[in-house]
């Protein structure tokens, strides 16, 4: 079992650090920022200084050993653009990107439960249908379509919903929420339904087919013909049952949630670490980019590493294997 | 900073009519920083403008007009100019201005760390007379010195002092990245880089508000559609730019309106003038043929650019004769005519220049930096083929642009060019002059153009300070650029701004918006 751990975890960093390096031999070409930092009446003087006092003049594996060196110390340097440290501008975001991860995986859960179980026990009823036929919306959509789409109908034609930000935020010690106030969660409805609805229609979808092959088992007929009610075979006996592998995609896809919700946030303007990301981009400030990046990764592999670690837990033939190996 | 709460946010939400003089307004660019000195860019210095004010600022029509000092004269026989600084005249934090804020802010806006200090290259010396007199001293007689500072904004010396922020930081933060202490109209309350940069009046300013803006919030959208949906949907009051395939229907849908105007920009198409061989495409290793003026003559007879301007800009540019727009000063009325279209002659001439079978060569151009630009360099593509010669286009985001054009990978590249003096003699410092690390001089100057007659021109129209002879010089030498297509100016870039219906504001050529201007009804 510790064994397992250790290797487990030696493999996520290797893969931490495997990232990092690919992230930074990307990053010349995604441009020179100097341009940005510099006013067009710069000189090559001005220029060849800040390239130097920025360390860009070095080959990108130095600036890469000097970017571990500092993040292990808790040091993501300073942005290129606000002048600001990295880590103070991330943390000042996160709250915002969370929200919205949680909001859109709550929403995407809840409904996509829901609608599958629903979806599978009326099998063949017109609203099943229909819901199957409209799901289809949400798996083929682009995310930037469903938005402008959506702040279209809301926003500009009805007028109901607020067409961009977070609306009014409240400051509880390092966090800014947007729940405690009505415009805050006015601005949370359009985006976190943009956000989730690609999951929603997934996990309807998947609880669908799970729950069909589960209402054939043994079991269920066994319930039924002990006279048990509707609910209760639908609910405690199938549902249950099908819950195992909606767990696991769902916790990948909080990951995917939080990491892919650039998109979201660029048309919302909803001002998360995603919007900041996409900014980084445009400006070629590497703090930025790197310390998000590797934000990033961390968390996809320390998500796949409790999955794995979970596996191990649930799953005995894993356990006979690992202590072979 | 002040935070609002929700409680003082719904009671101001109550409190106003629907008719509120609170404004908000959007804009691409969040500023980077509030630092009046530490970034030379316009997103800067436009919004700063709000919260600073310079010895002299620019008035609607971009004439120079008394700001903190009320009236100059030169010094002598063009050793420099004395400001006589206005009295009565009091930071946001109520500390008075004196002529120590303005000593101290030229050291701190001409120091090394700060992004400004070319402005201050030709000045040698700044002098406390009195209180409320200064004399600026410069290395050579400068005509346009007062035009070329109306950016440079004074800043509190004992609230600089106090905070730790004498200098501009570049990469670190110190209290002036997110705090202000200025003259100007308004003063910030609340900044929260990339969300919002709230402003309130300031009751102690010197001048008499034209404004009726009890509240000011700012925030960047980059999405050019979001920002469209925000202004229809009545969520910010004014976005700029308005994306000008969409100006049309948003004029059309009845509760906002589009104003149009001439920007400073001017698009032009720039040439390798020294390379010995073209450097893309079948044709690369071949003599580079832009070395011969007729080619170059050829180019600019090519190019239809009111077909660009009818159908890419939709009517909203004019085209451009020179390196600058006539709205600028010194723009040489004798040359405004602009080379026709006229694909025989430039056939002709290519012909002439022993290239009447054509050649290929590689088109550079940014994707990201100018209004449609990409859409620009495949017009133009298509009208050099209608005359044998054949543009491979390549188009890339500016930073990565910017770093091509250095290291010389073109055979043709787009470049838009705003002066920041407003003045003609700019572009030729920086565009037109033989490039001189040293001198500070030619540093955009991609192609290296070369010609020794303005070179010994731009000290004299530097210097000159009778109005006529200095028009002169800058005549001839805007003679000799076109004479010798330095560069193909196209069009003056438009500035398309959206606001609501109920917005009445003036939108000034440098593209700065200006929030004292603004009426809410």
């Amino acid at each position: 079992m510790i064994a397992y751990v250790i290797r487990r975890v030696f493999q996520s960093f290797v893969v931490l650090l495997v990232v990092g390096l690919v992230a930074f031999s990307m990053f010349r070409f995604v441009g020179d920022p100097i341009d940005n930092m510099l006013g067009q009446e710069r000189t090559q003087a001005d220029v060849e200084r800040l390239r130097t006092t920025l360390g860009l003049d070095q080959p990108f594996p130095v600036q890469y050993a000097k970017f571990l060196a500092n993040a292990a110390q808790g040091n993501f340097g300073v942005s290129y653009r606000q002048g600001r440290p990295v880590a103070t501008i991330i943390s000042e975001r996160a709250p915002a990107t969370l929200e919205l991860a949680l909001v859109s995986g709550t929403l995407a859960l809840v409904v996509g439960i829901g609608l599958g179980v629903f979806t599978a026990i009326r099998r063949n009823g017109v609203a099943s249908n229909v819901i199957m036929t409209t799901s289809l919306i949400g798996v083929s959509l682009p995310t930037f379509l469903i938005g402008i789409l959506l702040i279209y109908v809301f926003s500009v034609s009805l007028g109901w919903l607020p067409s961009f930000g977070r609306g009014e935020t409240t400051q509880i010690g390092g966090w800014s929420t947007g729940f405690l106030t009505a415009s805050g969660l006015k601005a949370l409805i359009l985006p976190s339904i943009t956000l989730g609805l690609y999951q929603m229609t997934l996990i309807m979808r998947l609880v669908r087919s799970e729950m069909l092959e589960v209402l054939r088992q043994d079991y269920i007929r066994f319930a039924r013909a002990r006279g048990l009610r509707e609910r209760s075979v639908n609910f405690r006996h199938a549902l249950k049952n099908t819950m195992v592998p909606v767990i696991t995609v769902v916790g990948l896809q909080l990951g995917a949630i939080i990491a892919f919700a650039i998109i979201t946030e660029t048309v919302f303007q909803w001002p998360g670490v995603g919007l900041l990301f996409i900014n980084a981009i445009q400006f070629v400030d590497i703090p930025v980019m790197a310390a998000y990046l590797m934000l990033i990764s961390v968390m996809f592999v320390g998500i796949n590493l409790i999955v794995d670690l979970l596996y191990f837990a649930i799953d005995p033939r894993l356990r006979i294997d690992g202590r072979h190996a | 900073m002040l935070r609002l709460t929700t409680v003082s946010a719904l009671a101001m939400a109550i409190a106003m009519p629907a008719a509120a003089a609170e404004f908000r307004w959007a804009g691409t660019t969040d500023p980077q920083t509030m630092d009046p000195h530490a970034v030379n860019s316009a997103p800067v210095l436009g919004f700063l403008n709000n919260v600073y004010e310079g010895l002299v600022r620019r008035g609607k029509d971009m004439a120079i007009e008394p700001a903190l000092a009320t009236s100059w004269e030169p010094i002598g026989d063009g050793e420099g100019w004395r400001f006589t600084l206005r009295e009565g005249v009091t930071f946001h934090d109520g500390s008075a201005f004196t002529a120590e804020d303005v000593i101290f802010s030229y050291q701190r806006a001409s120091s090394e760390e700060a992004d400004t200090s070319s402005w201050f290259a030709p000045v040698s010396d700044v002098k406390m007379v009195d209180d409320f007199t200064v004399d600026v001293l410069t290395n050579a007689p400068n005509p346009i010195f007062p035009d070329s500072i109306a950016n440079w904004m004074i800043m509190d010396s004992g609230w600089a002092a106090a905070n730790g922020a004498e200098r501009p930081a570049k990469d670190a933060e110190n209290h002036a990245t997110l705090n202000t202490n200025g003259t100007a109209a308004f003063k910030l309350v609340e900044r929260q880089p990339g969300l919002k940069t709230v402003l309130e009046p300031f009751d102690g300013w010197w001048g008499t508000p034209e404004h009726n803006v009890t509240r000011a919030e700012f925030t960047p959208i980059q999405n050019p559609a979001t920002a469209v949906a925000a202004l229809l949907s009545g969520d910010v009051d004014m976005i700029n730019p308005v994306p000008i395939q969409d100006a049309g229907r948003m004029a059309a849908a009845g509760n906002a309106k589009v104003i149009q105007g001439i920007e400073a920009r001017v698009i032009m198409l720039g040439f390798p003038h020294q390379a010995d061989e073209l450097k893309y495409t079948s044709d690369a290793g071949k003599p580079n043929p832009f070395k011969d003026v007729r080619v170059r003559q050829a180019v600019a007879h090519a190019v239809n650019v009111p077909a660009i301007l009818q159908t890419i800009m939709r009517g909203n540019a004019e085209p451009a004769s020179q390196l600058v727009s006539p709205a600028m000063r010194g723009y040489s009325e004798s040359l405004s005519r602009r080379p026709d279209f006229d694909p025989d002659k430039a056939r002709a001439l290519l012909a002439e220049a022993g290239y009447g079978d054509g050649f290929s060569f590689g088109l550079k151009c940014p994707n990201d930096r100018y209004l449609n630009d990409e859409a620009v360099c495949q017009a133009v593509t298509g009208m050099l083929a209608q005359v044998g010669i054949t543009a491979e286009l390549d188009a890339m985001p500016v930073q990565n642009y910017w770093p091509e054009l250095r290291e010389d990978n073109y055979d043709m590249y787009l470049l838009g060019w705003s002066p920041g003096t407003f003045d003609a003699e700019h572009p030729i410092r920086f565009l037109a002059t033989t490039p001189n690390e040293e001198k500070k001089l030619g540093s955009w100057n991609f192609g290296d153009f070369s010609n020794e007659r303005v070179d010994t021109l731009l000290p004299l129209m530097q210097s000159e300070i009778d109005d006529a002879k200095r028009q002169a010089y800058i005549d001839e030498a805007t003679k000799i650029l076109q004479d010798e297509v330095a560069y193909v100016p196209l069009y003056v870039q438009p500035l398309v701004w959206g606001t609501g219906a109920n917005i009445e504001l003036t939108q000034r050529p440098d593209n700065f918006f200006i929030l004292r201007w603004v009426t809410v009804n």
